[in-house]
């Protein structure tokens, strides 16, 4: 890491810590709207049924109700969402603002109250009468893919919305020569967000200036209000979003729903604000699910577990409703699958199914499958050969000398570290000593299991990225930097936090560009009209994109400013100058010394006495600029798990979790520790507990948080992160980006972790989550049916 | 429309009235009628305990309270915690070790430990981890919470020696 950097790096308290703290936080339901309708959704009980008849009379008379609406209503004011991008073999889909012909999941908003508060809105949902004919539903992707399957969207054939498929080098060559084939499976189960925050927006239409100011926690401000405006019928002049301080996001936040517009055309048709706050029952059954996915593997391998080729069969159950194009989740795991392995031979096979269930989207690692499926493709290499897991891994992994290493999809990896992050890990665990401790704790009939899984994490998603992927969009960011008349430092950028805290960390990249301390630098984020147009806050982008974006525009400040002090100063060459801690510093005879100056000094002259000014300068300080980040960046990390496994209860117990890390500069590594123990936890919370559960009628069993079971305190281990890390050379300031790596990593080591432990009694578990209840099957089936 | 109870209570140390519906949860009525939207909802069904707070000196779940239950008792939230804007302990502690993350969960996670250190001033990790067990973070994984806990209790222990 650079030594010069006086900013990024520090251990920066956190800025909004105070706030929330003090319960002063401002949330989405904090903000007082008087006169505002509460709007209550109702639902359908059905998983897939034709609407027949709303009958509204009844629930529109109760006092306080301002008004009820249907989907037919809304079709009359909002456009359509339809999801056509030019990709082969991605069937264009379409949904209503509500809908009007049939319901596709249970839980699918077939009408909407408005009414004085939320109590009476609640009431008169329960008056309004909806006449369903009842459909056959699909459940499963097996269902949905069957022949003569019901179909959940009328205009995708076979309710195959994407069907995707690659090849490199020649894998059934691979697979005649090979020592071995080995195959092995992954499940993956449906999840869902569970922000504690759930939805919920607050819209108010001012009818005489026309203009709409919608409230809504959103991770991309501006494209949702260029999706908002658009289904509206308005012109981005005539929308404002505006994101509070948001409770949790982990991509649930990022998508315009349906439930949102709905509210937004509601209160520009009456003229009146309209809130919205949807209940945690409809968060975890309708807000969007993620993650359902099964994956099938046939290794192609040499005697010393060299892979030769790669075989991928990968199908995901997309539920109901497309809010993104459906290839795009899956492309991604099937596009890194191989990660830090050289493997030149590889195809693969990939499946979307639309099913009615909740609509799927992106969650805190939407390629998270990638490196438990290959994690888990090694071990199984290594059981069949008879091999050291740890030697399957180190004769396969990509090394420095390799380096830029081009995957066979053509991915690059360039300024890596697995194989180091790979030592790094295991050195810090002591495998020997792990090894006796099993051995010793199986003689007295307990199982001790170690898994290793070393992640390679997709971050910055240039723009470059999303034309190959046939996707439109763009992976830029935006940002700008004002040094006020006063001295204060305001930034922007389009990225929106969710409770990640971007303050300090972005503060500190503007700091570091310009040349002051961090601690005066305030940010601006989540605004349309303060904002510039940025692309968001999504997969591991936050730092890279947005960090490298403020850090590049505080730069170019810094070069204004130093012009203006070279002007003042009589001195040629900007060269000899610098701004550090808000001081004008004058380089002589090689030491740099106070010019007697200060950022307020200039920034005065600029703003109010632009006459002094050097020719060429125009008055004031204010810089922005816009930065296209490389169409990729990896970072890496690999984890290592301990567990043990209660074979009589099935209770799986995380003991030691450790991390070795290199996301390239840190800018805040308080924020990077949470941050990775964050995303480590929630990974292994979905890997042992987390679960939507749908009966084979399509009725989700999950909805309430005393069924759809999130990690406490006491399921938790305590994570432990060995930073080792090395910048970029291809990103501003060397960052590499993470956040999202931690899901990736806790999935694939739990699950090799486990099934370490089991490996003695002959069972492998292939589906998560690794609940006692399923660990307890599969043991009671082999105690039934032991093997010869 | 409904018809209100007027009732009666201490909020943060002041006398309040108010009428509310009958039906009216403590946590709407704190939320909307007092302004206090340092108490959270999260899931309405108690499980998460977003929006504990204090009844009479002992946690509650406000979202499983109706405002009319706790006519004559003594509520506190979280914005009584800081005394003369000096924040308490387990707020000073939780900033330090990085314990919150989006926040949303943080005014019940003070509230449940400002109780039991008030009870428990020495807990060990084990015991601090089944107490914060009913309390759901999503952003944090806990054991930086569980650092700032035990380091407010020390913190607390030194203030009542002292």
């Amino acid at each position: 890491m650079s030594e010069d950097f006086t900013q990024i790096g520090r251990a920066l308290p956190r800025k909004e810590d105070r706030r929330f703290l003090l319960g002063k936080g401002r949330y989405l339901d904090d903000i007082a709207a008087g006169g505002a309708l509460h709007a209550c959704f109702v639902r359908a009980p059905h998983a897939h049924a034709r609407l027949q008849s709303i009958d509204i009379a009844e629930a529109a008379a109760l006092p306080g109700v301002a008004g009820v609406f249907t989907g037919a209503d809304l079709a009359g004011w909002t456009a359509p969402l339809r999801l056509a991008p030019p990709i082969e073999l991605l069937q264009p889909t379409e949904m209503t603002t509500l809908p009007i012909d049939k319901v596709r999941f249970m839980g699918d908003p077939v009408a909407v109250v408005l009414a004085a508060d939320r109590y009476i809105a609640e009431d008169a949902a329960e008056l309004v009468r909806v006449d369903y004919e009842d459909l056959p539903a699909v459940t499963t992707i097996a269902e949905a893919l069957a022949e003569r399957a019901p179909r959940v969207e009328e205009g995708v054939e076979g309710n195959l919305v994407s069907h995707q498929s690659f090849a490199s080098g020649d894998v059934a060559a691979r697979r005649a020569e090979a020592h071995r084939v080995v195959e092995a499976r992954f499940s993956l189960q449906r999840h869902t967000h569970a922000p504690l925050e759930t939805r919920g927006c607050l819209a108010d239409w001012d009818e005489g200036r026309e203009h709409l100011t919608v409230h809504v926690g959103t991770q991309a401000p501006h494209p949702y209000r260029s999706q908002l405006a658009a289904r509206l019928g308005l012109s981005e002049s005539q929308v404002t979003v505006s994101s509070p301080d948001i409770g949790g996001g982990f991509g649930q936040k990022i998508a315009l729903y349906r439930e949102e517009l709905a509210v937004a055309a509601l209160s520009r048709h009456l003229g009146r604000p309209v809130r919205w706050r949807e209940d945690r029952i409809e968060n975890l059954s309708a807000a969007a699910h993620a993650r359902e996915a099964t994956c099938r593997t046939r290794a192609s391998v040499a005697e010393d577990g060299r892979i030769l080729g790669l075989e991928l069969w990968m199908e995901e159950d997309f539920g109901a409703y497309c809010f993104y194009p459906a290839n795009y989740m899956a492309r991604v795991v099937a596009m890194i699958l191989t990660g830090p392995y050289r493997i030149r031979d590889y195809a693969y096979d990939v499946k979307v199914a639309l099913t009615n269930k909740c609509g799927s989207g992106p969650m805190r690692a939407p390629m998270a499958m990638a490196s438990w499926v290959m994690e888990g493709t090694l071990d199984a290499i290594a059981h069949d050969l008879c091999l050291d897991p740890l030697q399957v891994r180190r004769i396969n992994i990509v090394r420095s000398a390799d380096l830029p290493w081009r995957m066979a999809t053509g991915e690059v990896l360039r300024d890596v570290t697995p194989a180091e992050t790979l030592e790094g890990a295991v050195a810090a665990l002591d495998m020997p000593a792990f090894r006796a401790r099993q051995a010793d704790a199986r003689r007295g009939g307990r199982f001790l299991g170690l898994g290793i899984c070393t992640v390679i994490e997709s971050t910055t998603y240039g723009s470059d990225f999303y034309k190959s992927a046939g996707i439109p969009g763009s992976g830029h960011e935006a940002a700008w930097v004002r040094i006020e008349p006063s001295g204060a430092v305001n930034a922007s950028v389009g990225l929106m936090g969710s409770g990640q805290g971007y303050e300090s960390p972005l503060a500190q990249a503007v700091a570091e560009g310009l040349g002051v301390e961090a601690e005066t630098v305030t940010l601006r984020m989540g605004h349309t009209d303060i904002a510039p147009y940025g692309m968001g806050s999504r997969g591991g982008r936050g730092a890279t994109a947005g960090g490298g974006t403020l850090y590049l525009c505080a730069q170019k400040a810094q070069a204004r400013v130093l012009e203006i002090a070279a002007h003042w100063l009589q001195v040629n060459a900007t060269e000899t100058l610098r701004l550090r801690a808000g001081r004008i510093e004058r380089r002589l005879s090689g030491a740099w010394q106070d010019a007697g100056l200060g950022l307020a000094d200039i920034a005065r002259r600029a703003y109010l006495d632009p006459t002094a000014l050097p020719p060429g300068i125009a008055p004031g300080l204010d810089v922005s600029l816009t930065y296209d980040p490389p169409p990729m960046t990896y970072s890496n990390a690999t984890h290592a798990c301990e567990v043990e496994v209660d074979i009589a209860t099935g209770r799986v117990t995380v003991g030691r979790y450790l991390v070795a890390e290199d996301c390239g500069t840190v800018l805040n590594p308080i924020v990077v520790k949470g941050q990775q123990q964050g995303a480590v936890s929630m990974g292994l919370s979905g890997a042992l507990f987390e679960e939507v559960i749908y009966d084979p009628a399509g009725q989700n069993l999950s909805a309430t948080f005393a069924d759809y079971l999130i990690a406490t305190a006491c399921e938790t281990p305590e994570i432990t992160i060995l930073p080792m890390h090395t910048p970029s050379r291809h990103t501003p300031a060397g960052m590499k980006g993470m956040a999202e790596g931690g899901v990736m990593g806790a999935i694939g080591a739990i699950a090799n972790a486990v099934n370490d432990a089991l490996l003695p009694l002959g069972v492998k578990i292939e589906r998560l989550p690794l609940s006692p209840m399923a660990i307890r099957a599969q043991l009671r089936a082999r105690e039934r049916d032991p093997p010869e | 429309m409904e018809p209100r109870v007027p009732i009666r209570l201490g909020v943060n140390g002041r006398q309040r009235e108010m009428a509310v519906p009958a039906r009216r949860l403590l946590s709407d009525a704190l939320r909307e009628e007092l302004h206090l939207t340092g108490t959270h909802v999260g899931c309405e069904h108690g499980v998460c305990g977003a929006c504990t707070v204090l009844i009479d000196g002992t946690p509650a779940r406000a979202c499983l309270t109706f405002a009319v239950q706790v006519e004559g008792r003594e509520v506190t939230t979280v914005e009584a915690l800081a005394e003369g804007g000096d924040l308490h302990p387990l707020q000073r502690a939780l900033g330090e070790e990085h314990g919150l993350q989006c926040g949303f969960c943080t005014p019940g996670i003070l509230m449940t430990f400002a109780a039991y250190l008030r009870d428990h001033p020495d807990p060990t990790e084990d015991e601090v981890r089944d107490v914060l067990s009913g309390n759901l973070c999503r952003c944090t994984g806990y054991q930086s919470i569980v650092a700032a806990v035990l380091k407010a209790a020390h913190a607390l222990r030194m203030k009542a020696v002292g």
